[in-house]
Formats: C-alpha cells, structure tokens, sequence
C-alpha cells in the first residue's frame, strides 16, 4: 500500500466515510474509469474538510486587562504606563508586548465591547464557558461540549471536547458536558506534547488486547444474571477507551513530528505546546479544543504580571493563525481568546486592576471570520462602553453562526425543561461582514 | 456450593447471632401496638402493597436474590464497601434463618455506615455548589454528617442544624448547604426545597413554573427566609464564616453607622487616626485588602496615610442594591436594574407565614419548623424516596429530587407508609434502612429494567453503578491497599494548607469518579478517562502483580497451588462470589492459551476489576 501522508489520514478521520457514500463513489468513479482509490480519498476528503469545522477556545483564567491587551489607552491616568503599538492594519493599535499578534491583524476581528455584570471568578467563568448564570440545580453544557455535540461525527477514535492545562479540581466550573452526558465530556490533558495520562498500556499491546478479549469473555455471565444494560453500556465505553489506547491518531498527542521552527514558533512554554497540541488536535479531527493560561487575576503589580503573561501568549496565539492558515484550516477553525471579565481602569494603589466585567474584550480569527478589523468602542479612559456593546451570549450567537450551529436548538434537561444552546442573543453581523 | 472450610466459625457466628435475634424478636412482641412501628413491620406492609400492584398490573416478580449477592449488595449499600472473602464465606454457610435481619443490624452499628452516607451527603451538598471555595469544609461535613448518623440523630435535627448553621464554617460545617450556596437567598431556597423537600422550585425564579403549580411569588417568598444570611472571608487561618446581618447596613458598615466607636475600636495608639496596620489586623477577619485600599482612596483627603473622624464621617455611602438589603426583594424583570418588590417569608406548602421583619435566626428557625413539620409531606417523602432510590436504583418519584403534588409516585401508598413509619420513629435514618433492607422487594435478584415506559418498577432490583467512593473503597480493599499508606488522608493533611484535602488520594479518584448522586442512576455510565485509568493507571501496576507475594494476589497465587481453588479466590476477591462453571471453563482456557501462570492470572484479574460487575451493584 502506498504510503498514506499524515494530513490525508487525519481529515479522513473527521468525518467518516460512510459506508453508503463509499460504495456510491467507488461505482461512480469505476464507471467514469478515471479514478483511483487515492483519488476517491482525496476527492472526499476535500468535501469533509468543507463539514469539518472546529473552534480553539484561548481562556484566559483570572480576567485579562483589556488596556493591557488589545484596548490600551496609552497618555490617559487609567492607561497607566502601558503603551500601544501599530499593527498589520493601519489604524488599529494594541498594547505593547503583543509584537507577534499585531502581525496577524489583518485576519485577526478584536471586539472591544463585550459587556456583563458578573466579577466574581467562578461564576463568570462558568458564564462565560456555558453562557447560563450557575444554577446549583441544573449543569450546564459548556458552548464547546454543544458544539461537539451539533458537529463531532459519532463514529471517533479521539475524543469531540479536549480541555488543555485546565486542572480538573473543583473551580473549573462549566467547562464540562452537563447534561449532555459523557459523550461530549472533555478528555483533560495536562502536559502538552506528551501522552496524556492512562492512554499508554500499563502492559505491552499484544498482552492488553489479550486481555480485552478475556474480558469481553467474562462479561458475559452477568449479562445473563440480569446486568444486561450494565454490561452493555460499560462495553461501549471499553471500547471507546480502548480505541484511543489502540488508534495511531495517539500519535497526535506527540509533537516529534514537528519541525523545531514549528516548535519554537508557539514559544517554548506550557500554554505554547498547548496551542500546538490544539492545531494537531483539530488537524486530527477534534472538534472543541480549550487551551487555558492562567494567572490573569492581576489585583497587584498589573503591568509586570501582564508582561510576562503576554510573553507566554503573543507568540503561542499568533503562531497558531499562521499555522493553522498554512495547513488550510483556517477558515474552518474558529480561535477565540477572551476571558472570564476585564479589569478595572482605575490603576489600584498596589499598582494593581480590580475585577471589572463593564467592559472587556475578545480576539475572534479564522472560522470565516472577517478579520482586520474593530468591534466595538469604550470611552477615552476606558471607564464605558461607547459603542456596539456585546454581550455574552451575543458573542456565544456569534460562534454559532461561524460554526454552522444553531444557537437556539433545544436540549432536554433531566427534569424535562428544554434549554436552548445560546438564551437570547444576537450575533454580531460585523464580524462577518 | 462454598468450597471453604470456614465451617467451625461460621456455626459460632450463627449461635451469636441466632441469639441476638431471639432477644429482640421478643422486644418488639413486648411493644407493639403502643410504640411506633417496627422496621420489620413496615417493610412487609410495603412488600405486600407493592406485590399487590405489581400482581394488579400482571407484572411477576423474580425471585430473592442468592446469599452471597445479597450480602455483597447490602454491605457496598449500608457501609460503601465489599464484604470480605471471608464474611461472604461465612455468611453463606451460617444456617441461620434470619441471618438477613442479623447481618443488617451489625452493618448499622459499624462506623463505617456512618462514614459512607456522610460521603454520599457530601456529593449531593457540594456537587452542584456554586461557590467552590465551600469545599475548604468538606472534610468537616463527612465528620459532622457520620457522627450524626451514627448516633441516630432525627433528619428533622439534622436538616434544622443545617438550615439555621452560623459560624465558622471549619468549626460548624452545618453551614455546608448555606456557603456552598455562596449565601445567596435564591439559590439557598432553590436547593433547600430540591434536597430537603424534593421540590424544584427554581424555574419559578424568573417566570411561574411552566411544569408545575409553582408560581413566581412562591419562589421568592421562599427565598425570602434567607436574605440575611452573608459570607464574610477570614484571614488567618484562611475560612469563611456564615453570618446574621440583621441592620440594613450592617454588611461590614458598622465603620459608617458608628464612626466614633469604630476608631476607638481599632486605634492601638490612640492617636485618633485608623492606620493600614490597625485597620488590616482589625477582628475577626480583617478587612480585605481591596476594600482597604478603596477606603483609603475615597477617604484619606490629607494623604496623611491614616483616616480620622472627619474623614470616616465623609465616605460616601455604598449603592444600596438588592444584594445587600436585609430584605429580598423580587427583581422586576422589565426593569432589571431597580430594586424590586419587597417580599415577605411565606411557606408555599401551607401557607404560613412567620410575621414581619424577623431577624436571621428568627427567619430560619421558622423555615426549618416548617420544612420538618409532621405536617409538611414533602420532607418525609423526599428523604425516603432517595434513600428507597440509593437501595433499590429506582425511586418511587423519578428523579430523586422532583416530586411535589403533581408529580405522580409509583406505589404512592408505599412510599406513604415507608414516611408515616419514619416520622413515628422520629426521623430515624437507621430505621429507615432497616425497614428498606429488611423488604423482599430490596432482596430480589437485580434483572434488566424494562424497556416499556411506563413499566412498574420494583419487580427486581435495578443493578447500578457504585458511587465513586464506594468504587474506591472497593480497590483498597481489593488491591489490599491501605488508603493512609497511599498518600492520605492522614499524609496529604499534614501538609496543611486550606486545600491539603484535594491533595489525598481519595480527592482526586473522587475528582474522576464523583456523580451527583442525584442524578438517576440510568445516566451514570461511567466514561473514558474512568475507563483509562481503571485499564492503564501506574498506580495499581505494583498492587496487581502476582509474582510480588505481598500482594494480594501473590499470596492467593502462593497458598493455592490448585488452579481453580486460586480462582475462586480471586472471583471471592474481587466479586464476592465463586465464578460459574462457565467462568472456570473461560479461565482455565485463557490459563492453557497463555501457558504462564502468573501472568495468566494477573489478566483475570485485571479483567474482573475492569468489568461492569465490579463497578456495579448486583
């Protein structure tokens, strides 16, 4: 068999042949004589990419300043010592220390309006990952688990939803499938460019699928004593776990295919192989990858903290547009990076912004996004909102509409009440002018 | 049947108990008639209303489940965790005809009953909290909830401590429901009424219920008894604590209202100015640093570092928002934004109402007498329809916490007199699990649920998947691991810190493996990563070897030379059964096909603590 290149076999996985399609084209191709198999695979590879549509979620945990990122007021009192600097597009300007991503401008869309009421950290993030207010009575799914759930084709070695560098304890609130249940669960890994953990066999693999087959074996007497449907859904899980374990698509998880200008690209950080790791994700046929940074919550010495966290992202985000753009997966791919609220204009006295969720702001690139561009407009000192105010699930009606998902598709809660994948909101039209 | 020669203590075991039984066989003869009824009594009016049911609806029921089935099942139920080899030895051999009643009660006297519902309490509290940082309690909540339960306290007390808890929360965690709430009045209400009362009032909060009879107001004249309740964050050690606010200022204003006395209060040198230093170390908690450095921005006109009377008199006043008032008021959803219309305490199941303008304590002692009232249904029937679920996988009402007046039960005369039974022995939860455990419906065999909607249930009992505690007891007393040697709790917790729990062992499996346990027990199904680390993880390679001879399974490996005696062993080990013929023939075809023995043996192993029977009640 020739050899198959990587890329080709990874958009088949996105979404499976089916098996109808298959025999349907394999005919129409003899018929016309002209086509090889490989042809057929390339032919139908090229349309599945077209379904193919995936989003990279950049959560920037803790709330980002907004004045220190891409709505900087540089020469105000609350604009502090911050400056801006030009990007690829003449007019639009940033803050200092995002060099690498003002190159990106032209296909990048920054929205400067988006507006909310909730600053305290748990329950904005869980608003801003599921756009519900927490109820202690209902779990939400995350809009990434929805996404999935609307996109990610049934059939998969991978999982749909992978949260990157999102430690699983208590306070990462709402990034989970809620009521979706375990098919849209995010697989968790915490070291990028390695195997995540419990997916290499404790044994070599000859002896664990051995001992797959013991197993199955066994089930069977339980089934017959009335664990039936026990058995039957813990099989479907076995083997979707052994599918991972066992699927050359593991490789994904291991970057030493990579080029080292690939590598160094992203930066050599935690959050820099969390964005590669994104791109080998989607590339391999993830639909839903998050990829969370840390430590935003700056209450003192805001400007140093920032600095240093703008030197782990510029690099990552703006290496993860041209990737992704040099692999033809931008335009199907959706990045957004925001956080959970913005910070307060008003410098405090330990040099330090406060939790501020009046006005803060978002990256959107790639997923036919109209990049280059605005959105949005907040007074000379930062202090309000001036134009085109965004909310939440405007923002969530937003990715919807770049995603081919519709936002007001209902899902039924357990206790029978149907919840809509975005309540209320618009999407923002300018962005895809 | 049992090929173990346990004979000799199985037959003393049997005399003791046989014994036990007799004296309170005659107990109950003695009493009845005056005192509440016996859990033996009600379990057979409930069997005999539900059989009657079932034989109306033409549905048969299957037969008693075997001993070692049954005992496997009531033990992982009653105390989260397997019954040994040798207990299921023991008690398959013991003749003793009542063995069922005896093994039920030493299962209640054991801590461990205590300690596991605790556990299970813990979920359904914190599982759907909205304040994360509540979880700094947890470990306080399982010691306080098993000391409750092991001593039999009423659930009427139990759930009045946790509705009128104050306090530190390390030092009361009854405060568990009010902080994991973030002691916010509508989201206390909402999930009093779903735990306490089995009734979901919270579509009500912003629109009347569209499913139930649930009006708006009801909501909020619910949540009306919790708007004084505030969390305030202590400094060193770091806590929190739940506290009364009763003044309409009185959330950290006490500075505004009484300026004169709050300098003379804090000031250390008498100089008649507040500094940082004396206002940070101000008791109990300090005050936190934001707000510190906003008082001083807004007051210290002189920047002189330090505030004096004139300048404390002159800090403007903060907004008065619905959040802060000592009332609740219902948002009017025209108008977010206003304050909204003030609502006064009512209780939506009678009608009463405390009176006007209570402080805190007054407020919550009327809700938790209303809540637990004799005359209040909903409490009794909430509390044995999880429990009754927790048991049996079903519940009469589906799912555990949506019941109310127009939801139907199935069996509601059962499930009636399970909670008359209950509130007349004083709320008693080891009654309530005697008389559950005690029923021939709980001892049925497990059979598949019928597939029909609207099929009775109760003919057989549902096999469902273990809670994640109970999974990993199950894998320490399996693995022969002990859960202090593994890291924690004991270790982890030395280490301090406010988060030293999320450091054990049995945090992070729970991490994994927890499922809000009111969840229906059809859509726990277990998931990959549960998967992966049950098949792959490190931490069992050691544990699972059966050339290592302290293992357990070195050991079975060693004292049993015979093959199938080994395998029984491990079956009893892992299962608490002995395998089938069918079982022995797959097994000892796996042994001849990988011709090693040990290595043969370490896969049944693995195979049987990754199979759905191990995770799985039965």
């Amino acid at each position: 068999m020739p050899p198959v290149s990587w890329h080709e076999d990874v958009v088949l996985t996105r979404r499976t042949l089916s098996r109808r399609g298959f025999l349907y084209g394999t005919s129409a191709a003899a018929a016309a004589g002209a086509f090889n198999f490989r042809d057929l695979m390339s032919a139908q590879a090229a349309d599945l990419r077209k379904q193919g549509r995936a989003m990279i979620l950049l959560f920037m945990q803790g709330g980002p300043s907004q004045l220190e990122t891409f709505d900087p007021k540089p020469g105000t009192e609350t604009g502090g010592p911050t400056t801006a600097i030009g990007t690829a597009v003449p007019g639009i300007q940033i803050a200092e220390g995002w060099e690498q991503t003002a190159k990106q401008m032209q296909d990048v869309a920054i929205l400067r309006s988006l507006t909310n009421k909730e600053g305290q950290h748990e329950r904005a993030v869980y608003q801003l990952h599921t756009g519900y207010i927490p109820s202690g009575s209902i779990k939400h799914p995350s809009l990434g688990c929805n996404i999935a759930r609307e996109l990610s084709p049934a059939d998969r070695e991978l999982p749909a939803v992978v949260s990157i560098g999102n430690g699983r304890a208590a306070g990462t609130g709402g990034s989970g499938a809620g009521f979706l249940g375990v098919d849209y669960e995010p697989f968790h890994v915490q070291n990028p460019g390695t195997l995540p953990e419990n997916v290499a066999t404790a044994v070599n693999e000859s002896r664990f699928k051995r001992r797959l087959g013991l197993l199955d074996r066994l089930e069977g007497d339980f089934a017959l004593r009335g664990g039936e449907a026990v058995v039957e859904s813990h099989r479907r899980i076995t083997d979707k776990s052994a599918k991972l374990v066992l699927s050359p698509l593991t490789r994904t998880f291991d970057f030493s295919q990579e080029s080292a200008a690939t590598r160094e690209s992203y930066g050599n950080t935690e959050f820099g192989r969390g964005c590669l790791l994104a791109r080998r994700l989607v590339e391999s046929g993830v639909t839903f990858v998050e990829v969370r940074l840390g430590n935003w919550d700056t209450h003192q010495d805001n400007f140093d903290a920032v600095k240093g966290l703008a030197r782990q992202c510029d690099p990552a985000l703006a290496a993860l547009i041209a990737d992704l753009k040099q692999r033809g997966l931008f335009d199907k791919t959706l990045i957004v990076w925001t956080g959970e609220f913005g910070r307060t204009p008003r410098i405090n006295p330990r040099t330090g912004r406060d939790h501020w969720p009046r006005n803060f702001n978002a990256l959107l690139a790639g997923g036919g996004i109209k990049g280059g561009q605005v959105i949005g407009e907040t007074s000379k000192d930062g202090t309000s909102l001036t134009k085109d105010p965004v909310s939440v699930p405007d923002l969530f009606c937003s990715i919807c509409k770049s995603l081919n998902v519709n936002p007001a598709k209902e899902n039924m809660s357990p206790i029978g009440r149907p919840m809509k994948i975005v309540d209320g909101g618009q999407p923002v039209e300018g962005l895809f002018a | 049947m049992v090929r173990r020669p346990n004979l000799q203590t199985g037959l003393i075991f049997a005399v003791i108990c046989g014994t036990a039984l007799t004296v309170s066989a005659a107990n109950r003869g003695r009493s009845a008639g005056t005192s509440p009824p016996h859990a033996a009594q009600v379990a057979a009016e409930v069997d005999q209303l539900i059989l009657a049911d079932l034989q109306k609806n033409g549905v048969k029921p299957v037969d008693r489940c075997n001993d070692a089935d049954f005992v496997r099942r009531v033990t992982l139920d009653i105390t989260g965790q397997l019954p040994s080899p040798r207990d299921v030895t023991i008690f398959a051999l013991d003749p003793e005809p009542n063995k069922r009643a005896v093994v039920i009660e030493q299962l209640l006297r054991s801590p461990e009953y205590g300690k596991n519902w605790a556990r299970y309490w813990r979920d359904v509290i914190y599982m759907p909290a909205t304040e994360n940082r509540a979880r700094i309690a947890q470990s306080e909540f399982e010691v306080w909830m098993a000391d409750r339960l092991n001593s039999a306290r009423g659930w009427d007390q139990t759930v009045t401590a946790m509705l009128t808890a104050t306090g530190d929360v390390q030092e009361h965690p009854e405060t568990a429901l009010l902080i994991a709430q973030g002691a916010q009045a509508p989201e206390i209400a909402a999930e009093a009424s779903r735990i306490f009362l089995g009734i979901q009032m919270q579509c009500a909060n912003c629109h009347d219920h569209p499913s139930d009879i649930w009006k708006r107001n009801q909501f909020h004249e619910l949540a009306a008894y919790f708007p004084r309740i505030a969390i305030r964050q202590m400094q060193q050690p770091i806590s929190f604590e739940i506290a009364s606010v009763n003044s309409d200022r009185g959330r950290g204003d006490f500075m505004r209202e009484n300026p004169e006395r709050f300098i003379s209060m804090n000031d250390r040198n008498n100089d008649g100015k507040l500094t940082r230093e004396e206002l940070r170390s101000r008791a109990p908690a300090g005050m936190p640093p934001q707000f510190l450095d906003r008082i001083f921005e807004l007051g210290d006109s002189n920047k002189d570092g330090a505030l004096n009377l004139a300048e404390l008199k002159s800090l403007p006043m903060p907004d008065q928002s619905r959040r802060g008032s000592t009332e609740h008021y219902m948002p009017d959803l025209n108008d977010p934004s206003s304050k909204g219309k003030l609502v006064e305490p009512k209780f939506f199941v009678d009608g009463s109402t405390p009176g006007h303008g209570l402080s805190d304590d007054d407020r919550r002692a009327a809700v938790a007498k209303a809540f637990t009232s004799p005359d209040n249904p909903w409490f009794a029937r909430a509390i044995v329809n999880r429990m009754w679920c927790e048991f049996l996988g079903e519940g009469f009402y589906m799912p555990v916490d949506d019941l109310g007046p127009t939801r139907a039960a199935r069996f509601p005369e059962a499930i009636d007199a399970l909670a008359a039974g209950f509130v007349a022995n004083h709320y008693d939860l080891k009654w309530l699990v005697r008389s559950i455990a005690n029923s021939q419906t709980y001892q049925r065999r497990v059979a598949p649920k019928s597939s029909a909607e609207d099929a009775l249930p109760f003919a057989s009992v549902t096999p469902t998947r273990l809670r994640g505690d109970v999974v990993f007891n199950s894998l320490m007393q399996v693995l022969g691991i002990d859960e202090e040697n593994a890291g924690g709790p004991r270790g982890a917790m030395m280490m301090g810190g406010p988060r030293a729990y999320q450091r054990t062992p049995r945090f992070q499996f729970d991490v994994l493996f927890g499922v809000d346990p009111s969840v229906p027990k059809d859509d726990i199904t277990g998931n990959v990563p549960q998967s992966l680390f049950l098949m792959n993880t490190n931490s069992f390679r050691t544990a699972l070897s059966g050339t290592n001879t302290n293992t357990r399974l070195g050991r079975i490996l060693r004292e049993n030379r015979d093959d199938r005696d080994a395998l029984s062993e491990v079956y009893l080990l892992v299962l608490s059964r002995e395998p089938s013929n069918h079982e022995v023939e797959i097994c000892e075809g796996y042994l001849k096909d990988v011709g090693q023995r040990t290595e043969a043996f370490e896969d049944v192993m693995w195979s049987l603590l990754n199979s759905s029977e191990f995770l799985s009640k039965r």
